[in-house]
């Protein structure tokens, strides 16, 4: 996901791995100018990584490039950016999570081949979610359980889930046909998708508490030039 | 001055060492014993020019890169074809530039590359300075030639942003197979990158 300078010529490496979850591992030797491992360890590009030792800090011994994903550009790179910065701050080290290194690497795949970004933020975002143990619930009310009306409005906490809501005006309120097209991964509608980027914006901050990411400044920084 | 806070030279000294790319306290603490004990001269040789270098380099106004000078010798050279301007990640990818001896245009130099996830952003490299120094009417091509990672990509995409619909000629430099190469001995990524970006022959 990310690779940080370690002492004089090696990387700290930041992996997302399917078996072993988030590990961190040392790369040594691997910023010498002609090192094999240089130009492998690359964000955003599927490798096969042999590593060996028990610590928190593993020593990696070999970096395989698989391939598959052809480099990211634009836009779609900086969304990329974005999920690994969610991995790394609210990844537990070490917690296998199997179905969501397959929806990250589904979402790489997607972005790779030029698919329309809003839905795959949001389809990572809700797995993210899940695999911390915070599934939506998208389609009922919290405490009654009723069945979401999609003309209603409605808000949603993050710890209780949606609750019905006077009318548009209250805060943070969506329309129910958000809540229900985020569950079904439909992205169509325009208000719809705005609401649904509003809303997941809000439960991912939930979940980062008070930080901030900086993905999220850098984007915004680029915006405003 | 004394209280509790106070460093003695030593560690003064130590502490000023970690400053440096890589350098964690123990080197920084070997460092210190090899100047001090070994090479006394080295030591003072080291910061009189740190302190020289620190008062006269600043950024060249035109290339952003260092100088003594307003500009830099290459900015200043009559001898460059000022409408081409190739923009590079640092210093050191500029030496390499001029190795090539197959440029003849100016440089501007970012002295980084945005980096989402180590904050750093447009503010912190020299984007909106080489937007002013792209668009003051000398320059009709802008060659980018940011480094081929994530992150140089990134800076290339933004330079290209804040760049398009401007009148300026805008191109990447190519990557590829190195001169020489043979593919058996290419790594894959630079391979398949290079499969992806064919062209007809
Ligand atoms: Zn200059």
């Amino acid at each position: 996901m990310h690779t940080y300078p370690y002492k004089e010529t090696s990387l700290l490496v930041d992996a997302f791995t399917k078996a072993s979850g988030r590990i961190t591992l040392v790369a040594r030797s691997a910023r010498r100018p002609r090192s094999a491992m240089r130009g492998t360890l690359m964000a955003f590009q599927p490798l096969s990584l042999s590593w060996v030792g028990r610590g928190e800090v593993k020593t990696l011994t070999k970096a395989e490039w698989l391939g598959g994903i052809s480099l990211l550009r634009g836009e779609a790179l900086l969304c990329a950016f974005y999920l690994n910065e969610l991995l790394i701050r609210l990844l537990a080290r070490e917690d296998a999570h199997e179905a969501l290194f397959d929806r990250y690497a589904d979402a790489l795949r997607q972005f790779s081949v030029g698919e329309a970004s809003a839905p795959i933020l949001r389809r990572f975002e809700k797995a993210l979610l899940k695999e911390l143990g915070y599934a939506l619930v998208l389609d009922r009310e919290a405490f009654t359980g009723e069945q979401i009306d999609p003309a209603r409005y409605y808000t949603y906490d993050p710890e209780k889930g949606a609750l019905a809501a006077r009318d548009s005006e209250t805060e943070h309120a969506v329309i129910g046909r958000t809540l229900l097209s985020l569950a079904r991964d439909e992205f169509d509608d325009i208000r719809t998708s705005h609401e649904a980027r509003a809303l997941m914006r809000s439960l991912i901050n939930h979940r980062l508490e008070a930080r901030q990411l900086n993905s999220r400044r850098v984007f915004r920084e680029l915006l405003e030039l | 001055m004394k209280s509790q806070g106070t460093l003695s030279s030593l560690e003064e000294l130590i502490e000023a060492l970690r400053c440096l790319p890589g350098v964690g306290p123990k080197a920084a603490q070997r460092m210190a014993f090899y100047l001090l004990q070994r090479d006394r001269p080295g030591a003072e040789r080291l910061a009189a020019a740190l302190g020289r270098a620190i008062e006269t380099i600043r950024r060249c106004a035109s290339c952003n890169s260092f100088t003594e000078a307003h500009l830099c010798d290459l900015c200043a050279s009559a001898k460059r074809d000022t409408t081409q301007l190739c923009v590079v990640e640092t210093p050191a990818d500029l030496v390499m530039m001029e190795q090539t001896l197959a440029y003849k245009g100016l440089y501007f130099v970012l002295m980084g590359r945005i980096s989402p996830l180590d904050g750093i952003g447009p503010r912190d490299i020299g984007l909106e300075v080489l937007q002013k120094r792209a668009l003051d009417g000398q320059v009709k091509e802008v060659i980018v030639a940011t480094n081929f990672t994530n992150e140089g990509e990134a800076t290339a995409h933004y330079i290209g942003e804040i760049l398009k619909g401007r009148g300026i000629k805008l191109s990447r430099i190519a990557r590829g197979v190195p001169v020489g190469g043979e593919l058996e001995y290419v790594d894959a990524g630079t391979l398949a990158q290079a499969l992806v970006e064919r062209r007809p022959v």
